[in-house]
This record gives C-alpha cells, structure tokens and sequence, in this order.
C-alpha cells in the first residue's frame, strides 16, 4: 500500500516535530527513516498508523487519508511497533501476544507460523514474555505486529538490543515480507545493517526533509555525504569503503565488497600468472 | 585498584532455570573501562544488575560465590551508577524540566545546591544536551531521554558506572562523541558497559569479555579478544567482515584468518586492494 505524506506539520504543544513534509513512497516497498535524535521519526511513523493526527496537511494510505479515521480503523492498514517493547507487552504468554493482532484483525494461521519459524519463537511461546531477555521481547513485539498482516508495517528502532544473531531473524523477516509485498517503513539508526533490505530512504533533520526518495539515487548524489551529515548520521561503513576502493557505486554490504576483492584478486593472479609465462617463455 | 570484584559467582532466576551467570570471576579496577559483549541472554544485563547489587533484592534467586565491593575514597560505601537498558523507566517525570531531572541524583545524595547546580550544567555540557535543559522530559524522543538519563548517572559523579548498552537509541553523531564523552570518563570512574557495538569497544574497552550462556569465554585486550574462537558471539567492524568474507576458504595460510580479525581499517583496505 503506497504511503503519501503532504505537507505534513505536528506540534506537540510547544515543539514543532514535523514542519511541512511532503514525501511519496510506492506499494511494497521498504523504506528507511534515518536522522539524528529529536528529528521527527518517530512522529513520522505515529503519525502514519494515526496514534497521532497531523497539525495540518494530510497522511494518505492507498487512498484513505487518516484524518477523519479512527485509529481502530488505520490499525488495519498500517501496524506499528514501537520504539521501547515494554510499552507495548500485555499478554500473559509470548503465543496470546502473537495471537493477539490476528485473532482481532487476521493474519491467518499461515502467517502466524512464518512469523514463529523466522523469527526462531516456537520455543519460547508459552513463556511469559516480561519474564523474556531484551532483545526476545523486541522480537516478539515486533512478530506480533508482523501477525497482523497489515499491508503497511512501521518498525520503530526495530535493531536497537538485538544482537548479531536476533539481527539475522529480522533480517528474514523483512525480506519475508517484502516477498508478500507488504510496505516496510523502518525508522533506525542501525544503517550499516539495514541498508541492504531498503528500496528507499527518507533523511530527517529538525523536523523537515533532507532527502526522500531511491536509496540508490541517493548514494549517487555527490552531496549524499553532506546530506547525511546535517541529518546526523555518520555515512554507512559499506558506502564509505566502498568509495575508498573506488568501486563504482556503493555497496551495501560485506558480501558485494568481499566478491569485488575476490575478481580484483583473481585478476591480479591471472597477471601474475602471465608474467611468469612470459619470463618463463 | 580493584573496586569490584566477582569470586566464583553464580545467579539463576529461578530454582529450575538455568543459570543466568556460571563461576564468574572478574575484577574491575579504577580507571579502566570493561565492555561486556555476547549474544542476547548470554547473561550481559544480569552481570552489570549483580554488580550495581540489584540481584540482591530479588527473593526467588538463587545465588551462589561473592560480590566484593571496595570503599569509595571517602571512606563512603562505594557509590555505583547505572543506567538501565529500559532507560525509560529511570526518568522520573517528577520534574517539570531536564535540567531538575539531572539534578535528582545530586539532590538524593544532599549535596549543596551550588554543587549540584555546577554538577549538572557539566554533564550538560557533556552529553551536549544544552538544548534541551529547559524542556520537559516528556516532550522528549526516546535517543534525547537516554541522553538524560545518561547525564544524570554522571552527574551523580560514581566510582563505577555500569551502562547496559548505553547507545541503543542515539544517532550515529551522537554515538560519536559518547565514544569520546565515555573515553575521558574512564580517567575519572571505572566504566562497566555492556554493549555489541564494536566501534565503541574499539574505541572505549580497555578490556573486552566476551560472555556466552552465562559464562566468561574470553577476557582481555579488545586486539586479543577479537578472533575467529569469539567470532560467533561478537559483532565486528565492516571492514573486517569484508576482509573476512574476501578470504574465507582461503587455503593459503589458515592462521592468517587470526590476523585478519585484528586489522585496523587502513590495511583492511589494502588487503581488500589485493596491494598487501
């Protein structure tokens, strides 16, 4: 389902958070929401699944603009998991949790299972989920908001605690479900891990727009650098690498780069190769 | 000087749980920073909660070994900060601006205003947060609240502070300079981090432990930690990985893969360059 915002502001009674985005991003997509503390993204996303409703300008989703809906109603649209887990934990055990989205709006029982295997739950479902480590419990938030089978999902922070072994899980995860074509709006800090699963990216700085759109297109802007610095981010390990070795265009993860050292080693074996026949000739 | 120190020390939850710590022995001194990495539920949280000496309340535990505390140099029980890793529930909302909220901990030990108020406009400065000193602490985003509760753990000025993975919500720029925030700190507190992000160990850890189940599976240098045995428990730096993934299977020199893991970013990309 596509996401449009249109010159969208929020107060929150003395503070601006938003002031006057616009931005568009098309069905199935799965977009990243990057900026420094304070920027606006975790607005973005409430504002998306209608917790908040805009100062002014419109949230549209599909065709339905959010103003006016009930949040019960957007929650069938766009589901989001927040930032902190403990805010949104109530079930007595990890199985009602997951259940809980699906039984009142519907998954299915086909989803409910893809979500336990990929994100590794199955043995931790009778398991009160409070009595769950950190990172557990994120996953199990973020699975049951998964089981809803929104056509929209907002992760807030979704690799904040996690480590390398829960990232691989929700990494399957959103490929799963950019695989059903459900649009993934994902707001984080974590960009080095995340940027391999993203079609797009939206930076934010001070409440306003500093770049929306293609991530590719934007990691061929000769400014992309600047950009991300006023946004407050460092630029990405992967891209930064990647333009130390002058590689085309950026990479976005160890993988691309490895198989580019591999070629350039192979090729420079193959001389080495050559030379000794000459010499040996 | 060692501040804490850990003998032989076990902790399950619960009667028929496994153990959340096994035959821990670590000691922390003054002056030095220890980060604690491993995979979730290796026991990370549990461990910085033992020292701060929470578990010590919690009556269904079982717990076995000691926790050996020193004085503080006052003659004063040694005074511990922590921040949580739900550092939201440490915000106290009892105050109507950030600036009250970092003085909670100066004004709960009785210092004189004048100290307090000089305590807090430091750890202000610090954290960089000047310019949310007078806004409300619920008006705050999740990354500005972490920085609060983190300038408060400061202000209170301990001789240990634990921080159980201290930048889970900040911005990469933040991220930066808390790196460079904690690195200074060390010259003044013991540090207890516990923490998977291997910029901040490479730049902050005097000393890495690495736990797995529960269990201390490697202890020392970040350089001598770092390796192919603690590969699967530890986040690693990008270039690393690219290096490590450009070589895998690499018949050549199997030891080399040891050396690979302690290599700095400039001679990663060399080796990426094929030019090493």
């Amino acid at each position: 389902m596509k996401v449009k915002y249109e010159n969208v502001s929020f107060n929150y009674s003395s503070t601006a958070a938003l002031k006057n985005i616009s931005c568009e991003f098309d069905s199935g997509k799965t977009i990243l929401v990057a900026g420094h503390n304070g920027s606006g993204k975790s607005t973005f996303l409430k504002l998306m699944n209608g917790i908040l409703k805009p100062t002014e300008g419109r949230v549209i989703l599909g065709e339905i603009a959010t103003d006016g809906k009930r949040t019960s109603e957007l929650a069938r649209l766009c589901a989001l998991s927040f930032q902190n887990p403990d805010d949104q934990l109530f079930a007595q055990s990890v199985k009602k949790e997951l259940r809980f989205g699906i039984d009142n709006i519907g998954g299915g029982d086909g989803l409910y299972d893809s979500i336990v295997d990929t994100l590794h739950l199955g043995g931790q479902l009778q398991s009160n989920p409070y009595a769950l480590v950190y990172a557990m419990r994120r996953l199990v938030v973020i699975g049951a908001t998964a089981a809803m089978g929104t056509p929209i999902l907002a992760l807030d922070e979704p690799t904040a605690g996690l480590s390398i072994r829960e990232k691989e899980y929700l990494g399957n995860l959103i490929s799963f479900l950019k695989a059903r074509g459900t649009t993934v709006v994902i707001v984080t800090h974590d960009l080095n891990f995340m940027l391999p699963y993203s079609d797009d990216m939206l930076l934010l700085s001070h409440g306003g727009v500093q770049f929306s759109g293609g991530r590719d297109e934007f990691f061929t802007r000769s400014d992309a650098r600047d950009l991300m610095k006023r946004s407050g981010i460092g630029y990405p390990m992967y891209a930064r690498i990647s333009s130390a070795l002058d590689l085309e265009k950026a990479a976005f993860d160890a993988d691309e780069i490895a198989e580019w050292a591999r070629k350039k080693r192979a090729g420079v074996t193959q001389r080495t190769n050559g030379q000794h026949q000459l010499e040996g000739a | 000087m060692t501040i804490v120190s850990l003998k032989d020390f076990s902790l399950s939850y619960t009667k028929d749980s496994p153990p959340a710590l096994h035959r821990i022995d670590l000691d922390l001194n003054s002056g030095e920073s220890v980060i604690v990495s491993g995979l979730s539920g290796s026991g990370k949280s549990t461990l910085c909660l033992a020292v701060a000496g929470f578990t010590e309340t919690f009556p269904a535990m079982t717990v076995s070994g000691q926790i050996i505390r020193s004085e503080s140099a006052d003659g004063k029980p040694l005074r511990v900060g922590i921040v949580l890793q739900n550092f939201y529930s440490q915000v106290t909302y009892l105050r109507s601006t950030v600036m009250e909220e970092i003085a909670f901990p100066c004004e709960n030990l009785g210092l004189p205003r004048a100290e307090t108020a000089r305590r807090v406009s430091d750890a202000i400065a610090r954290i960089r947060i000047g310019h949310l000193a007078q806004r409300s602490p619920l008006e705050l985003s999740g990354g500005e609240k972490q920085k609060v509760v983190l300038a408060a753990a400061i202000a209170g000025k301990p001789d240990l502070l634990i921080l159980d993975e201290p930048l889970s919500q900040l911005d990469p720029e933040s991220t930066s300079y808390l790196g460079e925030v904690l690195s200074e700190l060390k010259q003044e507190l013991a540090l207890l981090i516990a923490e998977n992000d291997p910029y901040l160990t490479l730049k902050v850890a005097d000393r890495l432990v690495v736990l797995s189940e529960g269990k201390i599976v490697a202890d020392g240098s970040p350089e001598t930690v770092i390796g192919p045995s603690t590969a699967s428990c530890l986040d690693l730096p990008a270039w690393t990985k690219c290096v490590a993934k450009a070589y895998e299977g690499s018949v050549a020199d199997d030891n080399r893969m040891t050396r690979q893991y302690e290599l700095n970013y400039r001679k990663a990309l060399s080796l990426l360059r094929g030019s090493e």
